[in-house]
């Protein structure tokens, strides 16, 4: 009798302990403690006017605020723009050249100001009066941006952006009707500083933003310290949700194994940087519950220098295209569950993508296997065979592994290559500079947002193409006229009538994978590797995990 | 005396100064070195780049920037990264010297003590087993590049093994200060320590024990057999100091470079942000004023030691007069 | 009846205990005295062996491997004891994340040590990359101790002004950061070539590593060898040659460099083994050694990227070069034995 009422007893008392502890699980975490996240090295200037790195635009998310955002969600609804200052999304007026912002009233910075329509218009001018890299290519269709282009210093932006303190609201002019407008407002060189925000850039001293959290040190060889900002009062959880850690450490400096190892044993919370493909199979496997697999709308490529020879052959370059095993070139990236073979420009699942691959054993909508014999019967037409070839590639080693691999296959189909490798910090502008003869490299690009003209029109338009700078990525040189006007008409319809939009650049999308002037590898995943204290792991499409929105065990 | 010094140091600046000028010519005749585009981010319009070249006073003639750098540099102290935009270069190594004074430090302890014990016993025990034995492990220490022996190390320590009795002491990688956690600084520099001196101890244990051998054959060493001193007191009192020119010669060599930022594959690996990570960053980013100051810091130091070496031969071999 | 009495032996020497062979020229008792050594004997067989493996690495790859090194082979497959494997393995277990190459089969002629990531035969690359490795770092040995034996000598006899200059100019050599220097090099060989008068020089040239190399290091041998000559200067041979009118080169030639032989032997297996290493650092910039070419250098910083799944790709380059450079040292030691005269005699 005793001994069953013991036992009685003991049943219910793991009852209410099993209860208890599945309490918080399910819905809310717990607010507190520190997330501990790495990367090899800064990001460069800490101004989320000047910095156009994903490392950083991940982390301006919950410390500043523009007029419009991402939304901080998972999936398809992290690409939709919500109201973040603003009150709510404008009407477009005057046929898509007018937009009136109600600014949200109340909101603090981290030093306590309050949010007003005069830093809203100083902020936009000082796009342009510290140079910002998009000061030219987003904001160039705000009215009188062609006068602060000219002479930064002075920029008003007078007819552009007008603000009326009264009433609350900012109303922007546009040149002319901007379908991609939101985007180029909701990416964090469009965020709200505070007006007396020195015009120059302030690398790495910290200026103060909206967001839930602030910056509080910054040491570009040691470690960015985020903490909670103290005037925070969520006003849009959409837009800018209270977070759960109460202070975030991002440590610089350790080297790609270290940071695996270093997560494995629970001294880090995550890493920036793919990791070492040896230790791929390692985190597969013994440590698959921490691993994060996401779609990613990127690509990996190989830029073929359309004004050189021998790449300046359309043949040659349908050549390279056949002769490209893919599978071997996914399986060098670390297999088949991080990346997926692609023959054309726009990734799967990007607003006009249409399934389409003319390079492969049997042409038609997916790529199954190269053509070797193909590539070098029109490698001997082209009558560029036997010439030497130079791949240029950073020193990753995924990149390393893909450049020697493209070598083998270039030298099989009759060319003489050799490959070089460069720091990763330079090859990308390197490759760009018509004036280092660069013939083919491997490259990858990530969307800036999620609209079909940042492939199609960016990579491969006449209007990025600047000979002689630094700074043209279109790296391949392709100006085509026709498919250029083409791409000019998507650009206006899609202001007017998305889905036709979409079409027409899924056309564009084919004739720019049929004229070749690169070589698409695959679409990458993205791999996201937790220690087991992360819980409830967030990826938006936009700018990846979502730090702030999970919570720390 | 007085005037050795004065003219060694005024040699050193000449040096010093050679080489800034050197550093600087190569850094502008490599194509894309151009900072300005990196600065300006991808995409960047024509203007922009204009306007950021301008800020960064790229667009004026050589001498002239190597004069501002200068100047920045030594004069103003204010020379700042191209890079990371702000942010000062000297304090920078100043913060990384100690990182690397402490590897390096310890590092050199251990070699020295461990080569002299080597080489030594190599010399005691020539031709026997145990001399084969040590040479060849010396070798093999040799041939190990560094960077590969910090990863196993780190294998075994930080992944494999990491949970055992023998290497759950070994902390997180990364550098804590003497003057924060003795005990810690103490854990996290042992096992760079000795990756760093296995590939010293090899040379230097067989430099000296050359040297000891063809020491031990000289007159005077026959003489002081001769007066019935025992072995082992000749071999450590009188071959061990003349066999040591080279010796210290070598290690004036190595320990300026090292202390100057040459460690720095080792620190890469076990994530120490020293002199040399620093150098290996800057050299990565063509970030001219950190590789700049790095190199002035590194040479200063190379200098430096190759003069103090240059003073001890005095004392080793008092036959030896001074430059 | 006593035994016949010990070989006499020069006055004022101890006595060695060794029968003195017939007397002949120095240079063929050097040699002679050499192949009774046993130790250096078999060293030199080893030697001989590895090199002569290099050089028939064409005729493995094809004849017994059936391979070609140099071409990737991603997708490529084998027969291993009678079932087809990938070369590059891609994981099956948990996620299926990551490939490993194929491990060693212990089959000569079939993938051997087994397989890079890039699906190419270990063996076969070892052989050809021995070749490249044992050029370039055995002539980068030889320019860099023949140039540090010069301006060490030179510098440290002299003395004054020429040694000064000299020490400058090596402060400097060793103070510069030849890594800039590099990389700086093989972003302009990328774009343009080199051209000095008729001399055309590519970034494959060998002779960039072999000239980069030889000279960097040349302080590393030349300041040892200065200090010792600083030393021997002063020593009575030197003084009394010096006091009877023996012009200098004699003196430096005949008198001095016999001693400093040995610090020069000792550094052959050194340097050799620095240059090996050396030489990968200038390959990873693409100076030198290119893909898909192979060095023992560039073998091993291939496996530094597969230490966690396939150790052996990175240990087995490693192996062959310790294995060279032992038998160096043995070698030399041999050698410095049967040259020094004085080594006859073997104190217990």
């Amino acid at each position: 009798m005793m001994r069953r009422a013991r036992e009685w007893m003991m049943a219910v008392v793991a009852l209410c302990l099993t209860a208890t502890s599945l309490q918080p699980l399910a819905a809310e975490g717990v607010r507190g403690g520190t997330l501990r996240l790495l990367a090899a090295s800064a990001a460069g200037s800490l101004d989320p006017k000047i910095n156009y790195t994903l490392q950083y635009w991940s982390v301006y998310q919950y410390i500043y605020d523009g007029l419009v955002t991402f939304k901080q969600a998972a999936g398809e609804e992290g690409f939709t723009i919500v109201p973040d200052l603003a009150e709510a999304m404008p009407v477009p007026r005057d046929g898509g050249k007018t937009y009136v912002f109600q600014l949200r009233k109340g909101i603090q910075f981290a030093d306590g100001r309050t949010v007003t329509v005069k830093d809203v218009v100083s902020s936009f001018q000082r796009i342009f009066k510290v140079s910002s890299p998009t000061a030219g290519s987003f904001y160039n269709g705000i009215v009188g941006a062609d006068l602060c282009l000219k002479t930064p210093a002075t920029c008003t932006l007078a007819g552009g952006v007008v603000g009326d303190e009264a009433a609350g609201t900012i109303t922007f002019h546009l040149v002319a009707p901007d379908a991609e407008f939101f985007d180029k407002l909701a990416v964090p060189h469009g965020v709200v500083l505070p007006a007396d925000t020195p015009a120059r850039d302030m690398g790495s001293t910290p200026i103060v933003g909206t967001g839930a959290y602030m910056f509080a040190a910054y040491d570009p060889n040691k470690q960015l310290r985020i903490v909670r900002n103290p005037h925070f009062k969520e006003w849009s959880k959409d837009a800018q949700p209270d977070g759960y850690p109460d202070e975030i450490h991002y440590d610089f400096g350790l080297t790609g194994q270290a940071q695996i190892t270093a997560i494995e044993n629970g001294q880090a919370d995550w890493t920036l940087d793919e990791p070492p493909p040896d230790r791929l199979a390692e985190i597969g496997t013994k440590y698959k519950d921490q691993v994060h697999i996401n779609t990613l709308t990127a690509m990996w490529y190989v830029p073929m220098n359309t004004n050189l020879p021998p790449f300046n052959s359309l043949k040659a370059r349908q050549a390279v295209n056949f002769a490209i095993d893919r599978n071997a070139a996914v399986k060098l990236f670390g297999g088949n569950a991080l990346a997926q073979p692609a023959c054309q420009v726009l990734p799967p699942g990007f607003p006009g993508y249409e399934p389409y691959c003319p390079y492969t054993k049997s042409p038609g909508s997916r790529w199954s296997a190269p053509d070797l014999a193909r590539a070098r019967q029109l490698v001997q037409e082209s009558g560029t065979a036997g010439q030497k070839v130079t791949i240029i590639v950073a020193d990753t080693t995924a990149a390393q592994a893909l450049g020697t691999y493209l070598q083998s296959v270039l030298n099989s189909i009759g060319y003489d290559a050799s490959v070089k490798t460069i720091s990763g910090n330079i090859q990308f502008t390197y490759i760009q500079n018509t004036n280092n003869k660069v013939q083919i490299s491997v490259s990858t690009w990530y969307q800036d947002y999620p609209a079909a003209s940042d492939f199609l029109h960016v990579l491969f338009g006449c209007d990025s193409f600047h000979p002689g700078t630094d700074a043209s990525i279109n790296i391949s040189g392709f100006c085509d006229k026709a498919i250029d006007a083409k791409m000019k008409h998507a650009l206006a319809t899609a202001a007017t009538d998305a889905s036709a939009a979409n079409r027409e650049w899924a056309a564009i999308d084919k004739l720019v994978t049929d004229q070749a002037p690169a070589a698409v590898l695959f679409t990458p995943k993205h791999l996201d590797f937790v220690s087991n204290r992360v819980k409830h792991f967030v990826f938006n499409p936009q700018y990846y995990w979502l730090h702030t929105a999970s919570w720390i065990q | 005396m007085l005037s050795l010094l004065v003219r060694r140091t005024a040699q050193m600046l000449f040096v010093m100064a050679g080489i800034s000028i050197l550093v600087f010519l190569i850094f502008f005749a490599t194509p894309g070195s151009d900072p300005a585009s990196r600065i300006a981010g991808r995409n960047a319009s024509p203007e922009v780049l204009a306007a950021v070249r301008h800020d960064f006073g790229l667009d004026r003639p050589l001498p002239v920037q190597y004069a501002l750098m200068m100047q920045h540099l030594f004069i103003t102290h204010d020379l700042t990264s191209f890079v990371n935009r702000g942010q000062r270069v000297i304090p920078e190594v100043i913060e990384a010297a100690p990182v690397t004074l402490s590897l390096v430090l310890g590092a050199a302890v251990f070699w020295v003590i461990g080569s002299i014990g080597i080489g030594v016993l190599a010399a005691a025990t020539r031709d026997s087993v145990v001399d084969r034995l040590l040479m060849a492990a010396g070798l093999i220490g040799i041939s190990m590049p560094v960077y590969w022996l910090g990863e196993i190390v780190n294998l075994v320590t930080q992944s494999r093994f990491h949970d055992t009795w023998l290497f759950s002491w070994v902390p997180p990688l990364g550098y804590t200060a003497f003057t924060e956690d003795p005990w810690l600084w103490f854990k996290t520099l042992l096992l760079p320590w000795m990756t760093l001196a296995i590939l010293y101890i090899g040379l230097y244990g067989r430099v000296l024990r050359a040297n000891l051998v063809e020491a031990m054959q000289e007159d005077y060493i026959r003489t002081a057999r001769a007066k019935g001193l025992s072995e082992s007191r000749i071999l450590l009192h009188h071959a061990l100091r003349t066999s040591l020119i080279a010796f210290v010669t070598l290690f004036g060599l190595d320990f300026g470079a090292l202390v100057g930022g040459g460690a720095l594959l080792t620190e890469v690996v076990f994530g120490l942000q020293g002199v040399g990570k620093l150098t290996y960053d800057a050299l990565r980013n063509l970030d001219l004023p950190v590789i700049m100051a790095t190199v002035m810091y590194a040479s200063f130091f190379v200098v430096f030691a190759n003069a103090l070496v240059d003073i001890t031969y005095a004392t080793l071999d008092p036959r030896v007069r001074l430059a | 009846m006593t035994e016949s009495p010990p070989a006499p032996s020069e006055p004022g020497q101890a006595y060695s205990g060794r029968v003195e062979p017939p007397a002949m020229g120095p240079w063929a008792r050097a040699l002679r005295l050499l192949a009774a050594d046993r130790a250096a004997m078999l060293s030199l067989a080893l030697l001989a062996m590895i090199t002569a493996l290099c050089l028939a690495a064409p005729l493995y790859a094809t004849y017994v491997a059936h391979t070609d090194p140099f071409v990737s082979n991603v997708d490529g497959e084998i027969t291993l004891r009678g079932k087809r494997v990938p070369v590059v393995q891609p994981s099956t277990e948990g996620l299926g994340l990551g490939s490993a190459p194929l491990g060693p089969t212990w089959e000569i002629g079939n993938f051997l040590l087994g397989a890079d990531e890039q699906g190419r035969d270990i063996a076969a690359r070892l052989l050809y990359g021995g070749r490249n490795s044992l050029l370039i770092a055995g002539a980068s040995t030889v320019l860099c101790l023949v140039l540090a034996a010069l301006t060490g000598l030179v510098a440290g006899f002299f003395g004054g002004f020429v040694d000064t200059v000299i020490s400058r100019v090596l402060d400097v050599l060793w103070a510069f950061p030849i890594y800039l220097l590099a990389i700086s090099l093989s972003i302009v060989l990328i774009t343009k070539g080199f051209d000095i008068g008729p001399i055309s020089i590519s970034a494959g040239s060998l002779a960039l590593p072999i000239l980069i190399i030889g000279i960097v290091y040349v302080p590393y041998v030349a300041r040892p060898i200065r200090g010792q000559v600083l030393s021997l200067k002063e020593s009575e041979f030197v003084l009394a040659a010096t006091a009877l009118g023996v012009p200098a080169q004699r003196i430096l030639l005949r008198d001095i460099l016999p001693h400093v032989m040995t610090t020069l032997i000792v550094f052959v297996p050194l340097l050799m083994a620095i240059n090996m290493l050396t030489e990968s650092a200038l390959s990873f910039l693409s100076i030198g050694v290119q893909p898909p070419d192979a060095s023992w250098g560039t073998i091993i910083q291939d496996g530094t990227n597969l230490i966690y799944t396939r150790p052996m790709v990175a240990i087995a380059p490693g192996i062959a070069i310790v294995l060279t450079v032992l038998s160096l040292n043995l070698l030399g030691d041999g050698v410095r034995d049967a040259l020094d005269p004085r080594s006859k005699l073997r104190l217990r």
